[in-house]
């Protein structure tokens, strides 16, 4: 995958939305509007946001990131944010970035298992 | 090829803030900084070089390897000819803005290196430079 391009594919009802290593905040910007209408398009339940790519997300991304999640929700979907590196989440503690509140897992499988709710203990 | 340790880089589109992350990851990465502490950098001099370019109408990213006798570590600096900055000890609050941005750039940058000095006359410009040592 191109390292500044965003990709968006569906599976059953659920959006998996792959942000690239290293995107331009004008990319970053375009995150909002795409994973939105998509959403509409789709009519989808959910969304994964994958960030295993990701290598550096500073104040803007990660705002955008809390936003989008925020905007998801307020079209009735759910927002699971999978696989941030280890160092990008340390950073983004370390920054006092608000991205507490968002609902997160290690994987996408885990978050997909999760939103199909084929978990039990996690529904 | 290995970037130099030591350069500048002109900071006037949206495209150079992509620029001046690759450079300061490859120069912290050389300098032997392990990821956790390259990634502090490259998400420091991110926020750094997006207010060179949305408030100080472009400008520069310098580089180079600091080092004395006891530790090594990297200097960064960002140079712009904007409008300056009249509160400095504001602009290192969380969130405060003078209206565009989040307000968070200067404090997750000061959080996240060891070393910040700002100097700026307003109507002049902005130099910010930034200190990262080697942990031992």
């Amino acid at each position: 995958m191109d390292a500044r391009s965003l990709s968006v594919v569906k599976i059953r009802e659920i959006l998996i939305v792959t942000l690239p290593s290293d995107p331009d905040d004008s990319t970053v910007a375009a995150l909002q509007e795409k994973v939105l209408m998509s959403m509409e398009r789709h009519q989808a339940k959910g969304v994964v946001l994958d960030l295993s790519a990701v290598e550096t997300l500073d104040s803007f991304f990660a705002r955008t990131v809390a936003e989008t999640a925020q905007m998801i929700g307020i079209m009735g979907g759910r927002t699971i944010v999978v696989g941030m590196r280890p160092a990008v989440a340390i950073t983004t503690t370390q920054i006092g970035l608000a991205l507490g509140s968002i609902e997160t897992a290690l994987t996408v499988d885990r978050a997909l298992d999760r939103v199909m709710q084929l978990s039990g203990p996690f529904q | 090829m290995s970037t130099a340790l030591e350069g500048e880089l002109v900071i006037r589109t949206e495209g150079d803030i992509v620029a001046t992350r690759h450079t300061v990851r490859e120069v912290a990465t050389q300098i032997g900084f392990g990821i956790t502490d390259v990634t502090r950098i490259v998400t420091a001099a991110s926020e750094l070089a997006r207010n060179v370019y949305k408030y100080g109408g472009g400008g520069i990213v310098r580089w180079r390897r600091v080092a004395s006798q006891e530790r090594s570590g990297i200097e960064l600096q960002f140079i712009d000819q904007g409008p300056g900055i009249a509160d400095i000890s504001k602009a290192l609050e969380m969130g405060y803005s003078t209206g565009h941005g989040l307000g968070l750039g200067l404090p997750a940058a000061k959080r996240l290196m060891d070393e910040l000095e700002i100097q700026s006359d307003p109507g002049k410009g902005t130099c910010v430079t930034l200190k990262k040592w080697r942990a031992h």
